[in-house]
Formats: structure tokens, sequence, C-alpha cells
């Protein structure tokens, strides 16, 4: 293969490829018991540069973070920052040596203030208190001085998405960091906030600061990034140019091999309704609506996308048709019969097929082995039951089916789902809903925290269950996923479908514009 | 192999709690100036003569057989991550109703003994549904009601007894139900020690023993092999995802708690119907808090938990011995009380060694090649050599795809 993309990548020569090194890491091995989760590791970042670091979910990048962190220690290889070796026992010796890591859950505590949140842990103190004054004037400097637009007494609970990470960073800086760690700090902003955030990563730069940014969205990766290194297997694969090097390059050299892509055009949508909302309004405890009279149809062979940033009502909108939160208003219809009141066992029989947001909390049984998280969900049908009794051998049986024909990678049905990556148990789960042909299935962010390979899978096994007649409910946080797989897609806003797209015309900025309410005006419904 | 190693496992937890427990106790019994072998000794000692022996062992096996049913009775709720910590109540209340209505009517034999199990479970099953019932609709922690109902259950156990069912005549020193007509005795099994040619002993082995050895095996099965098991297993290990499979928690709260007062309310009734024959003042109390001590030992697995009962009852056996021994008998309590302790402390170090190694082998897997055919087979490389295979499969891969491009 010619186009081979390593090869005609070394080091960008742009200005700023002239600074010394910040942080250096050579032959980096980590081994944990029976598995080696870095090797050889080489790394260089300089000094002023947003480095990205990318690969594949489980290829290694969060060990290496961890290492570089001082979480734990390297079996083997050196760590220089600014030139000089370095040993980290713990963060503590990492924050000392100007490292700094802004994590992909914010840890805040949301009913404390921008200036509580940002000292906590190493608060200056004057006569045993907390010495507010000092700590503001330092806090308003960095946030003046990194464009970080931050006012300290605000609470945490009051502030958007792209500002909470902001305070992140501002945690970090404040602990003068020099070198800050991004883990995935694009996965829950939406455009807007990631041009921001892209935005406050040129101050921080401009100030002679070093950005790690790890990330799987390679076209962020290759518009921000001064240098990328690319991981697969535990080691470094090679270096990128951002500027010379295509999303699908990139993809392709964290896969090792081609991909494909989730675009899918030829319509399957017949007339047959397979869902139908109509009104449907949920209350919470307090009795404000979560969602406000929802009408949506999804048809045979559709694939409804639902847009919105999280926590707009679509977490709550999906636990509606599977029946796990009431309706304050409104009626469902599974095909022809209002199934408003049945329980979620009756729908699931009923042939509603369901992939939750969060697998953990909702879609497996971290504790038990895959065959029983197989039968999970399908407790009451073949192959998992046998009348009142459980399958035991059928269930084992379809478990090697459903690990062979999805590609679950695990030593066998007895394994601990714990045991496995995250893409696997995804997969583990698409193959147990598809398995039960649905006629509707309700996929939310179904390619959350899995690696590419898992995801062109299952966006495959999605398009190819379309094709076949299965209506499919997507919601995601994924633009791209959305745009690319639904025929039809509605974004939501404070609880209401406030706009419906064509998906083939929109742009991810449009999007974006409606998922925070900026546009307003519908499109053709 | 994986099986033989997490089976270990699991066995470790306990084995090393009785061991902590057992130096811990030495020490004490150093400690108060006593020798602890000697006590040690003492303990084991089940009599020089075979019938004494064998009076022993049914002594033991006496205590064994309610200390397993409450130590079910915790268990099948504590699956489903409920603490029933009201079995005491449920027992007492059970046992008490059961006496009375068993010393009022007159049946057949096998079908009075059926009809005061009946009662008596239903009954036991009823006062812990309370408990279910005050959770799914008040929102009322289970650990909170179930420790006021016993309160309640001893209350109204002493008023049953001394006012409606009272049986004993005023003035007696212990106050007891009018006694189960004979149809409603449950004969020993002593005839089948001597079928298996042991000596004859002085106290008659409980028929119940069968009994709950029939109970045992259906709660495994139950638990184990069937839907509505699986249901109360997945709800214990994770609610939301129980609940998002299609299982229904709130009813799954109150059946599961019906079922715990269920096998609750069997506790009593080897003693009343193989041997008291009454329930009254001085009727076996702290079974159901002893349950909760034998389920943890038991790891709420039907045989562990059979074996701890049988711990436990042999150590309560050692009391009487100790005594004549001029050491204080609280050194069995003792024992008891460091065992549970350690065996919550060892449970939690033998289930992240349990996770750790789960996690090692999903890492294995993860590194081997994407072979489903290959990984999919469950007697695949055993552990020895499974890091090193799947290191080398690895990095040919690597190397492979790499050839490949380039």
């Amino acid at each position: 293969m010619a186009q081979a993309p390593a090869a005609g990548a070394e080091q960008p020569d742009g200005g700023a490829a002239r600074s010394p090194y910040a942080v250096e890491l050579h032959g980096i091995t980590k081994r944990f018991p029976g598995v080696v989760a870095n090797k050889d590791i080489e790394l260089a970042v300089r000094r002023g540069q947003v480095h990205a670091i990318v690969g594949e979910n489980g290829a290694g990048k969060s060990t290496l973070m961890k290492t570089l962190y001082g979480e734990h220690r390297p079996d083997e290889g050196t760590i220089l920052v600014d030139g000089r070796p370095v040993q980290f026992r713990s963060p503590a010796d990492a924050i000392a040596a100007g490292i700094g890591m802004v994590h992909q859950h914010f840890m805040l505590a949301d009913n404390f203030t921008v200036l509580e949140n940002v000292v906590l842990g190493s608060e200056p103190r004057k006569g045993g208190r907390l010495d507010r004054d000092s700590a503001r004037r330092r806090i308003e400097e960095i946030s003046e001085r990194y464009g970080l637009g931050l006012r300290p007494d605000d609470l945490v609970e009051d502030l958007g998405v792209g500002d909470r990470q902001r305070v992140e960073i501002a945690k970090v800086l404040y602990r003068n960091a020099r070198i800050l760690i991004l883990d995935e700090p694009t996965a829950v902003l939406v455009p807007q906030e990631v041009d921001e955030l892209f935005g406050n990563l040129a101050e921080l730069k401009r100030e002679g600061l070093t950005v790690i940014f790890i990330s799987h969205k390679l076209d962020e990766v290759r518009k921000v990034a001064d240098a990328i290194t690319v991981i697969r297997r535990g080691t470094t694969v090679g270096e990128a140019d951002p500027r010379t090097t295509t999303a699908k390059q990139l993809a392709e050299m964290m896969v090792g091999a081609e991909l494909p892509t989730p675009e899918l055009r030829s319509s399957t949508v017949r007339e047959t309704p397979v869902l139908r909302l109509a009104g449907v309004t949920v209350a919470s405890d307090a009795g404000r609506p979560l969602i406000d009279t929802v009408d949506l149809t999804v048809r045979e062979g559709e694939v409804v996308g639902i847009a919105g940033v999280e926590g707009n009502g679509q977490a709550e909108l999906v636990d509606a048709v599977m029946g796990l939160r009431s309706l304050a208003a409104g009626t469902v219809w599974l095909g022809d019969e209002d199934i408003s009141g049945w329980a979620t066992r009756a729908r699931r029989e009923a042939g509603v097929g369901f992939i939750p947001e969060d697998r953990h909390r909702q879609g497996m049984l971290l504790g038990a082995p895959l065959w029983e998280n197989r039968i999970l969900g399908h407790q009451t049908r073949p192959p998992a039951a046998k009348g009142p009794f459980i399958d035991r051998k059928g269930a084992r049986a379809d478990t090697e089916r459903i690990m062979r024909e999805y590609d679950v990678r695990a030593p066998g049905p007895d394994t601990l789902a714990v045991a496995l990556s995250g893409g696997n148990q995804q997969k583990l789960i698409v193959g147990r809903e598809m398995s039960a042909t649905p006629r509707l299935l309700i996929a939310a962010h179904p390619t959350r925290g899995v690696d590419v390979g898992a995801q062109s899978v299952i966006w495959e096994l999605l398009k190819d269950a379309r094709g076949e007649g299965m209506g499919i409910v997507l919601v995601s946080a994924d633009l791209d996923e959305l745009i690319g797989l639904s025929d039809t897609l509605h974004v939501m806003f404070r609880g209401r479908l406030v706009a419906t797209v064509d998906p083939r015309q929109v742009t991810p900025e449009e999007l974006g514009g409606y998922m925070t309410g900026a546009r307003t005006a519908a499109g053709a419904a | 192999m994986n099986r033989l190693r997490s089976t270990g496992l699991a066995l470790l937890g306990p084995a090393l709690a009785v061991l902590v427990a057992l130096v811990i106790s030495a020490v004490v019994i150093a400690l108060i100036g006593e020798n602890p072998l000697r006590a040690l000794q003492v303990m084991t000692d089940l009599g020089d003569a075979p019938s004494q022996q064998v009076q022993s062992i049914v002594v033991i096996l006496n205590r064994a057989v309610p200390l397993f049913l409450a130590g079910l009775a915790v268990s099948v709720a504590f699956r489903m991550g409920l603490f029933n910590i009201g079995v005491e109540g449920q027992y007492r209340i059970a046992t008490v109703v059961a006496a009375a209505v068993g010393a009022a009517v007159a049946l057949p034999g096998p079908l009075h003994v059926l009809l005061v199990i009946v009662v008596a479970m239903a009954v036991g099953a009823l006062w812990a549904g309370i408990v279910g019932v005050l959770k799914v609709t008040r929102g009322v922690s289970e650990v909170i009601s179930s420790i006021m109902l016993n309160f309640i259950a001893l209350g109204l156990a002493s008023y049953l007894l001394t006012g409606p069912f009272r049986g004993s005549p005023e003035g007696a020193s212990i106050i007891t139900t009018t006694p189960l007509p004979e149809s409603a005795w449950l004969p020993g099994l002593n005839g089948v020690l001597g079928a298996f040619g042991l000596a004859e002993p002085r106290t008659e082995l409980f028929g119940f023993l069968i009994v709950a050895v029939v109970v045992g095996i259906a709660i495994a099965v139950l638990i184990q092999r069937t839907r509505f098991g699986f249901d109360l297993r997945a709800t214990g290990i994770s609610a939301s995802a129980a609940t998002a499979s299609g299982v229904d928690a709130r009813r799954m709260v109150v059946t599961t708690m019906l079922l715990s007062g269920a096998v609750a309310g069997l506790i009593g009734l080897p003693d009343l119907l193989g041997d008291a024959r009454a329930f009254g003042t001085e009727f076996t109390a702290g079974l159901g808090f002893l349950g909760i001590a034998v389920a943890l030992l038991g790891r709420n697995n039907v045989l562990g938990i059979a074996l701890a009962a049988l711990l436990f009852a042999f150590l309560d056996r050692a009391a009487l011995p100790l005594q004549f021994a001029d050491i204080p008998a609280s050194v069995v309590t003792i024992i008891q009380g460091t065992i549970v302790l350690a065996v919550v402390i060892a449970n939690e170090i033998a289930r992240r060694l349990a996770l750790r190694s789960a996690e090692r082998s999903g890492a294995e897997a993860t590194g081997a090649p994407p072979d489903p055919g290959g990984s999919a087979d469950p007697g695949g490389p055993g552990p020895g050599t499974g890091p090193d295979g799947g290191h080398r499969v690895r990095t040919g891969v690597t190397g492979s795809s790499e050839e490949a491009r380039a």
C-alpha cells in the first residue's frame, strides 16, 4: 500500500517543533499479571505544543497516561520531564513535577462554588481558615491569563458542561501544572463548546504550556494537534503530521486495517409504523416535565435519530419507551397495540430490544458470567429459558454463538463480564439484543466508549437490522453517527423535540445550534 | 481449571476466617490464664465410647438443622441484596402459632405434621411480607423494619403464649402451649443410625433433618436453576440492570421476603416436632441472629451454609464439656464472634482476588488474536501457559499487519 501514513509523517516541522521536549517516554513497558498493557512506548512531546495521542479503546492510552501521571510505575523504561529523568511514586509527585490531569468525567462538587472546587485539596490558609481573597485573586489571574472566563463565586451546579471543563482545567493550572493531560475532553461537548475548548488550548499553548490530548475523534485531533502519536495494541505505531494526514489514514493506523464509514444512503423505510408516541409526557418527582408532549413515529426499516445535549430528556424518553418510567400523559403504541401500561418485560417479549445508555448500570451483570448476561433481558424466552427453568446449556451454546458471530473476545461463556473490555461488552449486548430479532430496537449511545473496530461492527449490525425491517431509535451524542445512520433526525432540547432535520443535508454546526437552543426554527417536519 | 481455581478462592475466605478466629480465640484463652491447646482438645473430644461419640454427633446435627434453616432464610433474601434481620422474630411468631394450631386440631399422622409445617411457613412468610410491603410502598429500609418487627414479634409471641395459647397450668414455672398430640410428632432417625450399625444414642436425631435437606436442595435449585432464581440473583447483583431487563423489582422484593420468611418459619420446627412438642418460655432463642452469621460464613451458598451450620453446631456442643473442664463456655461465643468478624474481612479479600483473577483471564483473551473459534473454547490453554502464549500471538499479529501495510 503506497499511502502508508506512518511512513510519510515523521515530526511536524512547524515553528514550535524546534522547541525542547517537555516530556519524553522511552521504552515504557507496563505489565499486568498475564498481559502487557504497554510495550516499548516511545513518545516525545515538545514544549508549547498540543500533542494528541490517538488509539482504540483498550489500546493502552489510559495505562500510558496513568504511568505519566504517577498512578502506577512502569516496569521498564524512562520518563523525562524537561530533559530530567523522573520517577513518580504517586500523582502527587507528578503534580509537583508540573503535570496535571483533566479527567474525562468531571470531578467537581456541584454544591460548591468554582473557587471552592478549584482550591479543594490545596487550600490557601490564613489563620487556619480558607483564605478566600488570595484564592480568588489567583483564580481570576489564571482565568484572565488563559481566557477561561470563570467567575469564582458561581455555583458549579449552575454551570454548563463547557464551563465545568474549564473549572477542571483551572484546577490543574492552580496547582502550577506546565503539562496538561486531557483525557477525551471533547466527549461531552457540542461542536460550539469544542471550538471554545480549542480556543482555550491555543491560549495555553501561547503561554508556553504543553497539552497532551487523548482522543479518538480524529477530525478534532487533526484540527487542534501539532503532533499526533498513534497507539495500537499497547505500543506506539508511529507519529503523524495532522496537516498532511487524513482522518481516514489516522483511523487505519489505529486499527491497522481499512475502515467502513457509518453512512447509509439507500432508504429502506417502509410504511408500517412500529413505534408511535403521541403526546408523551414524563414528569419528575417534583412534577416538572422531563419530556414534554413528544410525538414520534418510527417505521419499519427506519432509523430515527435523537440528537441533543445530554440531560435534555433523551434518557427519560428511552425509559418511557422501555416502560422504566411511567407516563404523566400520552400514549405509546408498538405496532397496533397500546403498550403504555405494559411492564418492561411484556414490552421486551413483544419485540423491543434495548441497548442501554450505561451498559454497566443497565445492560450487564458485571459480576456474573457471560452466559448469564446472555439471559439478562431474555429470561422468559428460549434459548435462555425452558419452562420455569433457566436453560443453562442453551444459554451457554448461544453465548458461544454470539461470541463467534459478533466477535466478542473472551476466553469463554464462563468468563465474568467484568473481565471484558468495553467494546467486547457492548458487542455482547448488541449480539444479545439482535439475537431475539426484535421489531423495535432502542439504541442509546450504542458505540459510546467502544473502540473504532467495535464501532464499525456495531454500525454494520444496525444497518443490517434496518435493512431487514427493524425500526431503530438511535439516541447518541456522536453527531457523525447520528447523521450517518439516521433516516430521520430529531433534536431534543429541554424535553421537547424542537427540530426535525434531514440528515443528508444538516451540518454538525447546524445541529449544535438546535441542541443548545441557539437556533429555534423547526426544519421540514 | 478455572472453575477449580474459583472454587478454591470461594473456600479460601471462610477457611482463612476460621483459622484467624481460632488464633485470636487461642490468644484470648491464653490471656484468661487457660491453656488454649487443652481447650481445643476438650472441644474436639467427642467422647471415648462409640455410643458417646454417636451421641455427640446427634447433638451437633440436631443443633445444625435449625441453624441451617436460619442461614438459608437469611441467604435467600441476601442473594437479592435484602438484609432480612428479622428472621429471629419470624421464626418465634411462626413457631408459637404453629404449636397452637397443631395442638388445637386432630388429624391423621402425616397430615397433622404437614399442617404444622404449612402454618409455620405461612406465618413466617406473612411476618416477613410486612417488611417487603413496607419497603415497596413506603420505602422503609428492610433492615430497620425487620429489626423493629423482631421486637413486636417477641412481644406478640409472649402475649400469645401467656394469653390465648397458654397450655400449661396456672402457676407453673415454665409457661408452654398445649403439647402437640402424638399424631403431630415427627419420628426421629435413630432407627436409621442403627441400620448403619451405629450405637444407639440417648437423644433422638431430629426427623426434620430430612425436611431441611429437601428444603436446602429446593432452595438451591430455585435460586440457581429457575427463571425466578435468575431474576432474584440478577436483582442482587445489579438492581438497575435487572429492572431494565424486565424484572419487576417491587414484586421481587415482596416475593423474596415471603420466601425468606417461609423458610424462617421452619426454624423452630425441628425442636417443636421432634423434641419439645410445645412452644414455651424456654424454647431455643437466638437462632435467627445466628442464622445471619451462618449465612455470612457460608457465603450464601446452600452447601456452604450447611458446612457453616455444622461448624457452629460443633462449637455450641463444646460449651458443656468446656465448663466441665473449668474453662469458661463463653470461649465458644468468642470463637463464633471472631469467625463472623474475620469472615467479613476474608470474604472481601477473597472477592477482590476473584475479581483480579477474572480480570486477568479477560486481559489474556483480549490480547489473543481475533479468532473467536479458538478463544470461544472453554477448555483453552490453562492459566500457566496462557499469558506467554497470548503474548506471543499478539506480537505476531502486530508484526503481520504492519507487513501487510508496508
